[in-house]
């Protein structure tokens, strides 16, 4: 069974139409690229799949997104629920101004938890997931932002991954870090795949090389091609995405 | 055109004039043995340092294009194509000048006779324009004339083969040009290494342009 589907989602903002017949079943525990030229609609669909499009006005979908088999954009839907199920880190490190302990602490106290030994529990667990336990374990009560970026946004990860989500999706994680941060966000992705299914949009053609198992390359709102990753980026089918992948096109 | 398309030409440019001179190499060979030209043979030999200069070179070039580069699907192959082809070229050029080497060392001429019921000289030149049609191939980037090769190679091992028992006759008939006549048979197995060698480049162009591996197929199954 597939851990997420989409079936015939055409995306409108207003009349202009973001994203046109796209269909995609991805299997759980695998990481998926994203990947296609700005404007190509790569960061909307991302954002559908936990409604996050939602928030701007004027926006429309149609057909079906589909996660563990329910449509997430049928009648009744808790979008708070599905958020829980489906968390995000975002391009630029967005931690909140608190200590690094409450950052990771938050989803688990606005989700009405007060277990003061399992909040410690879930944070020390989520902050070493992350691989960051050793660099914050005698500050956690200091400022997140105190943190480097690269800290600040595995610190972000482990704030998501807090309320145990199944889908994790990033929008350009690494692209305001520098390489050895990347490597280590890289290395995050790969080892967090054996437990959450990964969506990841990247600009950088190698970073989706080494992270990723299937990669879907889109361009003006069309899904070009979505091939295992290898694939694409030794054999591409279409030409279109052969050109983008070479840089022949930017 | 961008960085890496630039830098690509300039290793496809090395490699066809490394090609050239693994062919001449080959041409000249074969009007040494024609003439029992030793000149020409040591010529031969002597261009050897230059097929591994260029060897070193077109490995270094690679080498490069990969650490800086990082080239994927069509540029990934050409570089992989090429470092493999270059490896053909220098194993080729190293054939040629064994062959120029046979040439220098034998003491009596080769009978013509004997170079006629061998059909060498008909292999040599087979060799020859195998060598040119892969290089043709790789300059135009078109895989049925590189598919072309995989038929003509069969010529090459008729006249391998059948050449064992021509030669042993020979030898019994000719007891006094035993010498020339074996190393006509290891110039005759040397040449049919160079159609080794052009399939294998042959294989590594189709791979190169149409990400197909043709790789311990049958002849039938290459040629389609």
């Amino acid at each position: 069974m597939f851990k997420i589907e989409s079936k015939n989602v055409d995306f409108f903002y207003g009349s202009s139409q973001a994203l046109k017949n796209i269909n995609i079943a991805i299997k759980p525990n695998t990481v998926t690229a994203l990947i296609g030229p700005s404007g190509c609609g790569k960061s909307t669909y991302l954002r559908l799949f936990n409604r996050m499009n939602d928030l701007i006005d004027n926006t429309k979908i149609t057909g079906q997104i589909l996660i563990d088999g329910e449509d997430i954009y049928a009648k009744g839907v808790n979008v708070d629920s599905l958020r829980k199920k489906v968390g995000m880190v975002f391009q630029k490190p967005n931690p909140f101004p608190k200590t690094i302990f409450e950052n990771v602490a938050y989803g688990l106290r606005v989700n009405g938890i007060s277990d003061k030994k399992f909040i410690e529990e879930r944070v020390e667990t989520s902050i070493k997931q992350v691989a960051l336990w050793e660099e914050v374990k005698d500050k956690l009560k200091k400022s997140a932002f105190e943190l480097s970026g690269g800290q600040q946004q595995r610190l972000c990860i482990a704030r998501a991954l807090a309320i145990q989500p199944s889908v994790i999706l990033m929008d350009e994680p690494t692209s305001a870090l520098d390489p050895i941060s990347t490597s280590k966000v890289e290395e995050l992705i790969y080892e967090l795949k054996s437990k959450y299914t990964i969506v990841i949009v990247t600009h950088n053609m190698q970073q989706a090389g080494r992270v990723s198992d299937t990669t879907a390359f889109f361009y003006m709102g069309e899904l070009i091609e979505y091939d295992n990753t290898k694939n694409i980026f030794t054999h591409p089918k279409i030409e279109r995405t052969q050109n983008y992948i070479t840089g022949r096109f930017g | 055109m961008s960085h890496l398309e630039v830098e690509l030409q300039q290793l496809k440019a090395e490699t066809i004039k490394m090609w050239t001179l693994v062919n001449m190499q080959l041409r000249k060979g074969k009007e040494a043995l024609i003439n029992l030209d030793k000149d020409l043979a040591r010529e031969v030999m002597l261009s050897e340092r230059r097929v591994n200069a260029y060897e070193l070179k077109l490995d270094r070039d690679c080498e490069n294009i990969f650490a800086l580069f990082n080239p994927v699907a069509v540029d990934l192959r050409c570089v992989l194509a090429i470092l493999k082809i270059n490896s053909n070229l220098e194993r080729t050029g190293d054939i040629a000048e064994g062959i120029a080497k046979f040439v220098t060392n034998v003491d009596n001429t080769f009978d013509k006779s004997l170079l006629e019921i061998t059909r060498v000289v008909e292999m040599y030149e087979q060799a020859i324009s195998m060598m040119d049609e892969v290089l043709e191939a790789f300059d135009k980037e078109d895989t049925a004339i590189a598919r072309k090769v995989f038929l003509q190679d069969e010529i090459l091992d008729e006249i391998n083969i059948k050449a064992n028992k021509i030669i042993a006759n020979y030898i019994r008939n000719n007891t006094d040009n035993v010498e020339a006549a074996l190393y006509l048979l290891s110039i005759i197995r040397k040449l049919e290494r160079v159609g080794d060698q052009s399939k294998n480049m042959a294989e590594e162009i189709i791979f190169y342009i149409e990400a197909k591996v043709l790789k311990h197929r049958s002849v039938k199954e290459q040629s389609k």
